[in-house]
Order: structure tokens, then C-alpha cells, then sequence
């Protein structure tokens, strides 16, 4: 027990960013209480204060975290590899831009409980990316998810967002179930909780996966994530959510579960320590493979198809955000075969913050263009927005332009280095994924190019004056967004070389 | 100084940037003169480029590879694996440069983008600025494609140029505009995503064989590269053919060839003026520049087992059913559009006879069809402009209203057509020859052409400028006018070229003829070069003697 703890204690300063974070979430909690009154009454502008608060706290986190060391070898409950380190910055900057897309969508007297959620959240995240140990794991996915619900319920209590926060919760808990299983097994196949530990037992070769604990704990391992990274058919829940909470809880959910999913499978299936490669994980079944290939293409050709048919954008964007899960999908798959020219899992990481900066540019121009009595719901209300608004047009359609994968946008690196990666693989069914691939991208583009037509080719429905006054922080947002779309096409070199280093 | 290049790929879309800044309510004329002033000062950067091209001495194509830029520049973009003690690191490049080919399609695109904006002068009177926006942006997409060397750069460009044309179409076009600009970039879009897995396989295994030869190529992505290596060992022939058919895909589309065509009459008839002109005056030749630099000199085999006869076979059917749907339809501008596909016809049987002057004539027919085709669309929108319609039942007899517009449809018809003495004779019968010497029937079918385009030209002629005078009804009372200064000086360049290419087609021959002679070395013609030298002598200047002289005497 003593020992535990001393490990724990000596632990702590891997996860320092997390600890600002969490602290900042105890401290708004705590204030909050004094500042609202119990008939629910706030200060007006309140909320400016929380959200000014939330940057500092991940202005600090992310200060502390840029000067953490690395520490890829780790026998305690965290380690602090190069992955972590990514990942964590990642969150950082998609929780920034959470912040200001989060801005004015909860009003005053629920802005600090929705914030504190926020940034509880985005700890979680971290704390995947850090675990070294299932249970530290799992608890972090947890802190994920618990503010979830909260997140999803508290900006809007009306019955759309009651039936999506109670849709998503029980999935989410059904989910968890699968997680906790599925490591159960894994412990039981193992003896261990450790994932450095557990990885040693495999590469050791003395029992190697054939073992059907193993491959139970595989299937439900991926399972259980699946539904995180919203891909099919744990999907089911991504639509009616998206549809029914705010857009700033959508535009979170399509970004950050994605990035706890892809981390934590990357964690369980690659060695925390650099230079063993993926090759000698345990999840390196022909099974897992398989399963993970079929996956990729059903979620893909799923998400894409059924994107098509939407005519609520919030909708289509979350069959767009299933579909993304499954290109995602294409760079694990590649990526845990044998070598290759280009890592997928690399191309899967620079995925992951391309999709992240034109995912939430989309929504941040969704919040930011609507009307004063009217929230941005089906494609109608965006009909004519070129002539109404016409610089929210410009960029959302550089965003749809980047998620479709057309130059000149990050979203064709994206593409093009799961594209390079999947058929410099060599093999047959990889290269048969890459053209699913491209069939898909082709698929794609049409109804993102539906979204542009409605904006520039039909005239607005609503042409009364609209006196609202322009959202600030969404706009910032957004065109924070739009320079990171554009430029990460003109100078990938930086990420991109600092992610090969990573994977190598 | 090649930055000059940096500054002709930039400066259209650095304008277009100003253009979309400038305040919304500012009087219309002043986008107009902005847009024009860009594109002339793009003109004149690419002339300006041109003189450097001619400044700088030429590798002899005997030692050039299959692709040589003679002008380069190159930047790397993005190091896509890092180097490791055995292999190279991949990189992308910014990696733009010119070679003969490429700086008459530049030309080409910088003279046609200055008539399409004088065409849409008073055209376009809804959001000026947006649309002359996109046209100088769809100049930089266009220039950038001919500038590009490396795989993905040129793949990058080549799909830009959809946005700028999408909105173009889908804003400022005909009723159908939404479903045409739709329908046009789907279909190309989905071409153009193959072709984009058939040119990473066909770069990834370049490089693996450049690995297994112990030459491994620093840059698997640059075009020169590649060709140098598929040059020195060709892939296999069943690979060679599997990737001809993927990179083609895209490239068929947009040529278009003969079952691709649909989308193409279509957004025609949609497009703005400007649009149509740009359409077929440059972005068609995408396709056919794309075959020319990427699958002639890559695949050799494959382009002469099954490029031959399929693309053969597509072309002239292209040109036989283009020019009887031509023949068929009653809108002017659709007539137009359908008269593409069978000149495009034509310029792909060049291309694909393998032979020198085929290729030759292959790429005079894609400048030639820019100057006449996109002359023909200005004609067109101009008397759209004055009648509204454009239906061949309703217009008769205009000649006698309007001398000038008629003179000048007269004098595009004919080049079109392909009188001997204005430009489109030299094209064709170029490319028939080559084709005539590698398939004698489909060259005989193809030939047909030329009398069924002269057949629905000189019908448009007879019925819309000849005979009685019948004009549509409800055009209202005010007099017709006939061509003002702005409408001539936006056809003049167009048909002096015509005729200047036509009597001395031999100065653009000897600019195209080092990299077509270095590309045709991979089909066996060595003794093309000695035979081209004599041509070089000043004496020789017509058309006849020019085009004697680049028929190489094979048997010798």
C-alpha cells in the first residue's frame, strides 16, 4: 500500500498540465457556488470571467507541459513518452478553441459548471494519452466520460438535449462495460495491470496470442473504443446527439472522443517504449487486423452514404465525423502491419489534427452565423449565406473544401499521406483499403460541395436584417481555424517530421 | 531569375485576394479594370519568362531525359519519410519549371484569360468582383499545372482548378447552373481521385525498382525523375497497364473522350462566357497535357499496347459522334461544345500516334482549339449579349445588322474548320499523318471529321449570318449594334494568332520539338532529330515546307 503510494507521489509530476486542469475544475466548482444564486440567478457576464479562467488554466497547462521532459520509460501508473507529450498538446489547443466555441452557448448561471466539465474533459484526454497501467486507463476514459453527460445536458435543458445526453450515457456506460471487460481479460491472460509489463509478456513470446483470452480481450477492447471514435456500428448514437445538444457539445464530441479512442488503442497495441515496433504487440492477431479492416470500410462507406441523404447539417456532420473515424481507421490498419514507406499511424496522428482544425473551423462557423432567433439546423438555413455573411461562407467552405480533401488544404495532406501510407504498405488488402479510400473521398466531396452549393448558389430564405451582434470568440475561432487549414497545406514540415520522430 | 515563374503562378491569385477585398459596394468597373490591368501584367510576366526561356541555351534531347524542364526551381515542401543509411529521404517539392510544351500552354492561358475578361466586361453584372476573382484564380491553378514537375504538385493544381470554374458555373451560369456545376465536378473529381492512386503506385514503384537497381532516387515524387528511371528500366507490362488505366481515368474525363463527354456540353451551355471560354480554351487541355506528361513518357508500353487502341478507338468515335451530335443540336453554343469533343479527338490521336509529328501536331491542335474554340464561345456570348438566345431557328441573316461580328465568326469558323492557311489545317492533318503511319483505319475514320465539321460550321454560317434576315422576336426595338472596340479587342489577339500560326506554324514547332523528341526516343525515332535540324534553316517558312520537314523520312 505505502508503496503504491510512493509510486503515485512520484508519479505525480508526469501529469502536472493535468493537475492545473483539474485543480481549476475544483476551483470553479467551488466558487461558482458562491457567485450564482440558488434560484439560479448570475451576474450578468459572468460567463466571461469562466471562460477567461478556462484559457488561463490550459494557457498555464499548456506552459507547463511545453517544458516537461520526456520520460518514455516508466515502471509506475504514467509515462510521458513522445505520444503523450502530442497528444497533450493536441488537446490543449482543440480545448482552447473548445473554450471560445463554448463561449456564450451556456448562459450565465450554467457557464462555470460547463466550462469546469470542458476542461475536466480535456484532463481525461491526457490522462489516456499518460496511462501506463488498465486501470489508470480506464479511470481516465471515465473522466471523459462522466463530464460528458453534463457537458451534453447543461447548456440546454430542453427534451432534444435530455434525449441526446440520456442516449449518449447509455451507450457510453454500455461501452465502458465492453472496455472493462475486455481488460479484465487481458488481465487475466497477463496477470498484470501494467501495459509495459503486459507488452514484455507478450514480446517475451512465451505465450503468444493465440490464446483465447487474448483474442476476447481484443474483440472487446475494440469494441468498447469503437464507440468512442464514433465508428459503425457503435455510431448509431453520433446523428441524434450531434442533432439534439449544443453545437459547441457537438463540435467537442467529434473531435475529442476521437482522440481518447485512437491514443488508447494506440496505447494498448504499441509499447510506451520507442523502438519496439509494432510488430510484436499483442493485438497483432490476424483477427484484430481483420476486424479492424472491416471496420474501417463499413464505417467509411457508411458514414459517407448516409451523410449523403441528411438535410440537417448537424446530422451530416456527424455521419461526416463517422466517416472521418473510418479514414482514421485506414492509418491504424496500415499502421500495424509489417514496415512500410510512410508510418500509417503517422498519417493517422497528422489526420487526427488536420480533422481536429477543419472539424471544429465548421462549427465554429455554425455558431457564429446564427441568427438572432435561430440556430444554423437544416441546410436551408444556410442557403445564401454567401450573400448574408459573406466571409462566414468564405471560410466555412474552405473547411468543407479541407474535409472533402481538396487542395489547397490540409485536409489533402491529410488524405494524401493515409492514401501514401495504406498503399506503400504493399499488401493486397491494404492497397484494396486505399482504394476504398479514394472511392470514398469521391463520395465525399459531394455533399460537402452540396453544403457550398446551398451557401453560394441559392438565395438566402430569410432575408430580414439581422441586428445580432457578431459572435467574437467564435469568429476568433474560426479564423484561428481557417490559418491552421491553410497553412498546415503550405508548411506541413514541422508537425509532420516532429510525428515521424514519434512513430519511428 | 526564375522567381519570375513564382511571380506569373502567384501574381493572378495575390490579385484575386485584392479583388475579394475590395469593398462590395465599390462601383463595378473598378473590379473590371483591376481584373484587366492582372491579367495583362500576367501576360506580360509570362512574355517576360518566355525571353528568358529563349535566353537560356537548351540540352540537346539526346541527353535530356524523357522530361526536362529547361527552366527550374525547387523548394522542398514537406520531407514525407525522413533518410535512414539505406534509403533516401522522400521528399515533396515545390518543383515548378518550363519546358517548350509547357510555355505555350502558358502563354496560352495568360493571352485567352485577358479575352475572357473583356468578354464579360458588361456579361456580368452580379458580384463583379467575385467573378473576376475567380477567373484570375483559375488563371493560377491553370499556370501552375503546366509549371508543375513534381507528381503531387501537379495533381494539387490540377484539382484546384475545379473550386474557381465550380463557382463560376454554379453562380454566374445559365438556368441549369446549379445541376451542371455539380454534375461537372463530381465527374471529375472522381476521375481525378483514381488518378491519384495511379500515380502514387506508379511513383511508390519507381522507387522500389530505383532500390533494387542501387540507384535510389532522392526525389520519387519529381516527373523528371521518374521518366528518367522508368526510361533507363520500364516496369513490367501488366503493371504498365494496369497504372495507364488509372491515370487515365482522370485525364479521359477531362480531355473528355468519347463515353466521358456528358458532363461537358452540359456546363457549356451553363457557363458564363468567360467560363466556357477558359473551359475549352485551356482546362480540356488538362487532360491532354496530363496524358503528354505523365503517361507518354512513364508508360511507354503500355501507351502503345493499349493506348493506342483504345485512346485511338475513344478519339475517333469522339470525333465521329461529336460531330454528328454537332450537327443535331439548335443552340449555337451546345454546337460549340460538341465541336470540342471532336477537335479534342483530333489532339488525342496525335498524341497517341507515338509518332514525332502526331505528337507534334497533338499538342499544335490543343493551342490551335484554345484560340479558335475559345474565340468561337467570345463570338457566341457576344451575340447572346445582344439577342438572348442563342437558337439557330430564331436567327437569321445577321450579317447584313452586324458585318463585323460576322466577318470575325466567318474568319473562326474557318479556322476551326481547318482552311489550309489558318492554324487548325496544320493541327490536324499533323495529327493525322503521325496516326496515319501507326494505325492507317483509325487515321481514315478520324479524317472524316474534317468534312463533318466543315459540314455543321458552314450550316451555322448559312442559316445565322446569310439569307433572309429573321431575328427573335422579343428582343425590343432598340437597334443591334455591331461590334465595339472592347469586343474587337478581345477576339483580335485570338484570330491574329490564328492566322500567324497558320502561315508560320515553324516557330512553335521548334519550341515543342526538343521534349517532343526527347519523349518520342522511347518509341524508337532517332532519326527525327537529324531530319528536324534542316528545319531550323530560315528559308524554309510555309506552312507546306514546315510541314514537310517535321515528317521524318523513318526508312532512311
Amino acid at each position: 500500500m505505502n508503496e503504491s503510494l510512493q509510486l503515485l507521489n512520484g508519479a505525480i509530476h508526469l501529469v502536472l498540465p493535468e493537475t492545473v486542469l483539474l485543480a481549476t475544475v475544483c476551483i470553479i466548482f467551488f466558487a461558482a457556488s458562491f457567485l450564482v444564486s440558488e434560484r439560479g440567478e448570475a451576474p450578468e457576464g459572468l460567463r466571461h470571467r469562466w471562460g477567461m479562467l478556462s484559457l488561463l488554466a490550459l494557457l498555464i497547462a499548456g506552459w507547463i507541459g511545453w517544458h516537461a521532459p520526456e520520460v518514455p520509460h516508466s515502471t509506475g501508473p504514467f509515462v510521458a513518452d513522445g505520444l503523450t507529450l502530442f497528444i497533450r498538446g493536441l488537446t490543449i489547443a482543440v480545448g482552447a478553441i473548445l473554450v471560445l466555441l463554448h463561449w456564450n452557448q451556456a448562459d450565465d448561471a450554467r457557464s462555470a459548471e460547463s466550462h469546469a466539465c470542458l476542461l475536466a474533459i480535456l484532463a481525461g484526454v491526457n490522462l489516456v494519452a499518460a496511462a501506463n497501467d488498465l486501470v489508470g486507463m480506464f479511470v481516465a476514459l471515465e473522466l471523459i466520460s462522466i463530464p460528458t453527460y453534463l457537458f451534453l445536458l447543461l447548456p440546454r435543458r430542453d427534451a432534444p438535449a435530455q434525449e441526446a445526453t440520456l442516449k449518449y450515457f447509455l451507450l457510453s456506460i454500455f461501452s465502458s462495460a465492453i472496455v472493462l471487460f475486455g481488460m479484465s481479460y487481458l488481465y487475466g491472460a497477463t496477470g498484470t495491470t501494467n501495459l509495459m509489463a503486459i507488452h514484455q509478456a507478450f514480446a517475451g513470446g512465451s505465450h503468444l496470442p493465440h490464446n483465447a483470452l487474448v483474442a476476447v480481450a481484443t474483440v472487446m477492447l475494440i469494441a468498447g473504443l469503437s464507440f468512442r471514435l464514433a465508428a459503425v456500428p457503435f455510431h448509431f448514437y453520433a446523428p441524434d446527439v450531434f442533432q439534439g445538444a449544443q453545437p459547441s457539445a457537438a463540435a467537442m464530441l467529434s473531435i475529442i472522443p476521437k482522440i481518447a479512442g485512437f491514443v488508447a488503442l494506440l496505447r494498448l497495441m504499441v509499447p510506451a517504449a520507442a523502438g519496439e515496433s509494432a510488430m510484436h504487440s499483442w493485438m497483432m492477431t490476424p483477427t484484430a487486423t481483420n476486424l479492424l479492416w472491416w471496420l474501417a470500410v463499413i464505417t467509411m462507406f457508411t458514414g459517407n452514404l448516409m451523410a449523403f441523404v441528411q438535410t440537417d447539417v448537424r446530422r451530416l456532420l456527424a455521419f461526416s465525423s463517422v466517416s472521418h473515424a473510418g479514414y482514421m481507421m485506414v492509418g491504424l490498419v496500415v499502421g500495424m502491419q509489417a514496415s512500410q514507406q510512410v508510418s500509417g499511424i503517422g498519417a493517422l496522428l497528422f489526420y487526427l489534427v488536420a480533422y481536429g482544425v477543419m472539424t471544429l473551423g465548421a462549427f465554429a462557423v455554425l455558431i457564429a452565423a446564427a441568427r438572432t432567433n435561430r440556430r444554423i439546423e437544416s441546410l436551408d438555413d444556410l442557403a445564401g449565406l454567401s450573400r448574408t455573411k459573406p466571409a462566414l461562407a468564405l471560410v466555412l467552405s474552405v473547411f468543407l473544401f479541407s474535409l472533402s480533401g481538396l487542395p489547397p488544404t490540409v485536409g489533402f495532406l491529410g488524405k494524401f499521406n493515409l492514401f501514401f501510407a495504406a498503399w506503400s504498405q504493399g499488401s493486397e488488402s491494404s492497397r484494396l483499403l486505399a482504394c476504398l479510400l479514394a472511392v470514398n473521398a469521391a463520395i465525399g466531396a459531394w455533399y460537402y460541395l452540396k453544403m457550398i452549393g446551398v451557401m453560394y448558389l441559392r438565395d438566402p430564405v430569410d432575408r430580414s436584417e439581422d441586428v445580432r451582434p457578431m459572435e467574437t470568440p467564435s469568429v476568433v475561432a474560426a479564423a484561428v481555424c481557417a490559418v491552421g487549414t491553410i497553412g498546415l497545406f503550405f508548411v506541413p514540415g514541422p508537425l509532420w517530421s516532429h510525428i515521424q520522430l514519434l512513430v519511428q | 531569375m526564375p522567381s519570375l515563374l513564382v511571380i506569373l503562378i502567384f501574381l493572378p491569385a495575390a490579385a484575386a485576394a485584392m479583388l475579394l477585398l475590395l469593398d462590395a459596394k465599390a462601383p463595378p468597373v473598378r473590379a473590371r479594370w483591376f481584373a484587366l490591368l492582372a491579367t495583362i501584367a500576367t501576360f506580360l510576366v509570362s512574355l517576360g519568362i518566355a525571353s528568358q526561356f529563349y535566353s537560356v541555351q537548351r540540352t540537346p534531347p539526346s541527353v535530356a531525359g524523357p522530361v526536362h524542364p529547361h527552366l527550374e526551381l525547387k523548394h522542398t515542401w514537406m520531407t514525407l519519410v525522413a533518410a535512414t543509411e539505406d534509403k533516401p529521404a522522400i521528399n515533396l517539392e515545390f518543383y515548378l519549371g518550363l519546358d517548350g510544351i509547357s510555355l505555350s500552354m502558358v502563354l496560352l492561358t495568360t493571352l485567352l484569360t485577358i479575352s475572357a475578361v473583356l468578354v464579360s466586361w458588361t456579361a456580368i453584372s452580379d458580384r463583379p468582383a467575385e467573378f473576376y476573382a475567380s477567373i484570375l484564380i483559375l488563371e493560377s491553378g491553370l499556370i501552375g499545372v503546366f509549371c508543375a514537375f513534381d507528381v503531387l504538385l501537379f495533381y494539387v493544381f490540377f484539382e484546384f482548378t475545379l473550386i474557381p470554374l465550380f463557382f463560376m458555373v454554379g453562380i454566374w451560369g445559365g438556368p441549369l447552373r446549379r445541376y451542371a456545376a455539380g454534375k461537372f465536378f463530381i465527374y471529375t473529381f472522381a476521375g481525378s481521385v483514381v488518378t491519384l492512386l495511379g500515380l502514387i503506385w506508379l511513383s511508390l514503384e519507381t522507387y522500389q525498382d530505383s532500390i533494387v537497381q542501387g540507384t535510389p532516387l532522392s526525389t520519387p515524387l519529381s516527373i523528371p525523375a521518374i521518366a528518367a528511371q522508368l526510361a533507363a528500366h520500364g516496369l513490367p507490362v501488366e503493371t504498365q497497364i494496369i497504372l495507364f488505366l488509372m491515370i487515365a481515368a482522370g485525364f479521359m474525363i477531362k480531355v473528355p473522350l468519347f463515353p466521358f463527354h456528358t458532363w461537358l456540353p452540359l456546363a457549356h451551355v451553363e457557363a458564363p462566357t468567360a467560363g466556357s471560354v477558359l473551359l475549352a480554351g485551356v482546362l480540356l487541355k488538362l487532360g491532354s497535357y496530363g496524358f503528354l506528361r505523365l503517361a507518354l513518357p512513364m508508360l511507354p508500353k503500355a501507351c502503345e499496347q493499349v493506348g493506342v487502341p483504345l485512346i485511338g478507338t475513344l478519339s475517333v468515335i469522339g470525333i465521329v459522334y461529336g460531330s454528328f451530335c454537332a450537327l443535331a443540336q439548335n443552340d449555337i453554343k451546345k454546337l460549340v461544345a460538341y465541336s470540342s469533343v471532336a477537335h479534342l479527338g483530333f489532339c488525342m490521336l496525335g498524341l497517341f500516334s507515338l509518332q514525332p509529328e502526331g505528337i507534334n501536331g497533338g499538342i499544335l491542335q490543343m493551342i490551335n482549339h484554345g484560340l479558335s474554340t475559345g474565340a468561337l464561345f467570345c463570338i457566341v456570348g457576344m451575340f447572346y449579349e445582344r439577342y438572348h438566345t442563342r437558337q439557330l431557328t430564331e436567327l437569321g441573316g445577321l450579317a447584313s445588322r452586324m458585318p463585323l461580328l460576322a466577318v470575325a465568326m466567318v474568319y473562326t469558323s474557318f479556322a476551326s474548320i481547318g482552311l489550309p492557311g489558318l492554324n487548325g489545317f496544320v493541327g490536324e492533318v499533323l495529327s493525322l499523318m503521325g496516326m496515319f503511319k501507326r494505325d492507317p483505319i483509325l487515321a481514315i475514320i478520324g479524317a472524316t471529321g474534317v468534312v463533318l465539321g466543315a459540314w455543321y460550321l458552314l450550316g451555322v454560317l448559312q442559316k445565322a449570318f446569310f439569307g433572309p434576315l429573321q431575328e427573335p422576336p422579343h428582343h425590343g426595338h432598340e437597334p443591334i449594334p455591331d461590334l465595339n472596340a472592347r469586343e474587337m479587342l478581345a477576339l483580335a489577339p485570338l484570330l491574329a494568332m490564328c492566322l500567324w500560326l497558320g502561315l508560320f506554324p515553324q516557330p512553335v514547332l521548334d519550341l515543342i520539338r526538343p521534349d517532343v523528341e526527347s519523349l518520342t526516343r522511347l518509341y524508337g525515332h532517332t532519326q527525327a532529330s537529324r531530319v528536324l535540324t534542316a528545319a531550323q534553316s530560315p528559308v524554309i517558312n510555309t506552312p507546306a515546307t514546315a510541314l514537310a520537314s517535321v515528317a521524318p523520312e523513318t526508312d532512311q
